[in-house]
């Protein structure tokens, strides 16, 4: 069986492209980049990594415990079915997609998901700012299906790896867009900057992890607009560099909630989407959407009648 | 054992990347210095929040828009975060400074250096009054 975690070698790369976007931002873009911001980003990411050893047992056991039930079997020596990894990859990826959306909806999960959405910023550093308690939601469940289909959990985890570090280098504002068939097919820096962009009509779109062909399938696709500045962060920016803060704020805010609502609404403000509360007091990311919609008069806009999209110059763009 | 030193190579790490972000001088403070200034970055904390009255001075501000709520504005590294102030607010005159406390403990408490601090003060005072009536 392969013993092998491609994000423990991918490290030393992340830590020279933090460094080369570093050194892009100094001649290029002085602002992309805040030595505190970093500080706390680089520090979930460490962090992320502990939790994970500590907390991921649970959901590994789970894994394994599922793929006694699975329906087909790939054999003793399951790595060696060559056509098992590629397919295994494009349905973790999906199976991905859905639980990052789940991680946007329910706020459960986005108490743990909101860490990687906290910074004001959206650089390299942005991209290791990962969850230190996604262990402690549902998250796992939505992997389950493929193990239950045969794909053994060394696989999964392995494959799952390969994702995260094709997820690094799209945390950039250095390229601007990549050819066209990429841009088309796979999660890119323009699709992912929608995705951490706290403007209504970008909140709650692009939640895939590398082909942004789910996104496209399901109805959550933006593309980018290029004459509206993106606002990074959270819809209520923290304004702390706090890294306790930063990991625990939501989880302290749903319990509270949780607490003091009425008996009837308790588990709604554990399953509902963030934002909800039962008295109407705050808003979701789709009220914000709609309110911004009624303001600006252009509900109704497609997307395909976005700036990007009506100025063919724009849309041509290469990778910088 | 393996994770120990993992850690700690992960620890120095981090620490010569921060650093060197503030080597190279990385980031910069944006200023809050105009009306329009104050008027962005207010958009920028709540989508379509558009002031009647600004004030300011270079870090931090605040706006009220025409249904009267008031927003306080400071600068968070190198952009801006605010707060529309409820009525678990708070302002009071300190040193010659307004001391905006928006009732969030994390947030912090706001120093603003303003002209017309003591009518800012009363206006977000009045924030808990009417709540209270």
């Amino acid at each position: 069986m392969p013993d092998f975690n491609p994000t423990q070698y991918a490290v030393p790369l992340f830590v020279v492209l933090v460094l080369a976007e570093m050194l892009w931002a100094k001649f290029r873009a002085p602002e992309a980049y805040e030595p505190k911001d970093t500080l706390v980003s680089l520090s979930f990411g460490l962090g992320s990594t502990i939790a994970g050893a500590l907390l991921g047992g649970f959901a590994l056991w789970l894994m394994f415990l599922a793929y006694d039930w699975r329906v087909f079997d790939f054999g003793a020596e399951w790595w060696t079915v060559w056509w098992a990894w590629p397919l295994c990859f494009v349905l973790d990826d999906l199976a991905y997609y859905w639980s990052h959306r789940a991680g946007h909806r329910i706020r459960w999960m986005w108490a743990a998901h909101v860490n990687h959405h906290s910074s004001q910023h959206y650089n390299l550093s942005t991209a290791l700012r990962q969850t230190w308690t996604g262990n402690l939601t549902i998250g796992i469940l939505f992997t389950l299906p493929v193990v239950l289909l045969g794909f053994h959990p060394v696989m999964i985890a392995i494959c799952g790896g390969f994702n995260l570090i094709y997820q690094f280098w799209i945390h950039t504002e250095a390229i601007k867009r990549m050819p066209r068939w990429f841009e088309a097919v796979m999660n890119t820096p323009s699709h992912h900057r929608v995705h951490h962009a706290t403007n209504p009509r970008y909140l709650d779109r692009n939640y895939a992890g590398v082909f942004i062909i789910w996104d496209r399938m399901f109805g959550t696709f933006e593309p980018e607009v290029d004459d509206e500045p993106i606002r990074y962060g959270i819809v209520k920016q923290l304004g702390s560099f706090n890294l306790l803060w930063a990991v625990f704020h939501e989880w302290i805010g749903m319990l509270s909630d949780i607490w003091r609502a009425p008996w009837k609404h308790k588990l709604s403000y554990l399953l509902r989407e963030p934002g909800w509360s039962h008295d109407g007091s705050r808003e979701t990311s789709d009220m914000i959407r709609a309110r911004w919609q009624e303001r600006v008069g252009q509900g109704d806009l497609p997307t395909s009648m976005s700036v990007a999209d009506r100025n063919p110059i724009a849309a041509s763009g290469e990778a910088a | 054992m393996s994770l120990l030193i993992q850690t700690a190579g992960s620890l120095v790490a981090i620490l010569a990347l921060a650093g060197i972000a503030w080597w190279l001088k990385l980031g910069g403070a944006p200023l809050l210095d105009s009306d329009e200034a104050v008027r962005r970055a207010a958009g920028e904390v709540e989508d379509g929040f558009t002031p009647v009255a600004t004030a300011h001075d270079s870090a931090t501000a605040l706006a009220r828009d025409a249904a009267g709520r008031i927003m306080v504005i400071k600068r968070h590294g190198n952009r801006f975060a605010g707060r529309v102030l409820g009525p678990g607010s708070m302002a009071r005159l300190a040193t010659g400074r307004l001391e905006v406390d928006p009732g969030e403990a994390r947030f912090g408490t706001v120093l603003l250096d303003l002209p017309d601090a003591e009518a800012w003060a009363e206006a977000i005072n009045r924030l808990h009054l009417s709540h209270d009536a």
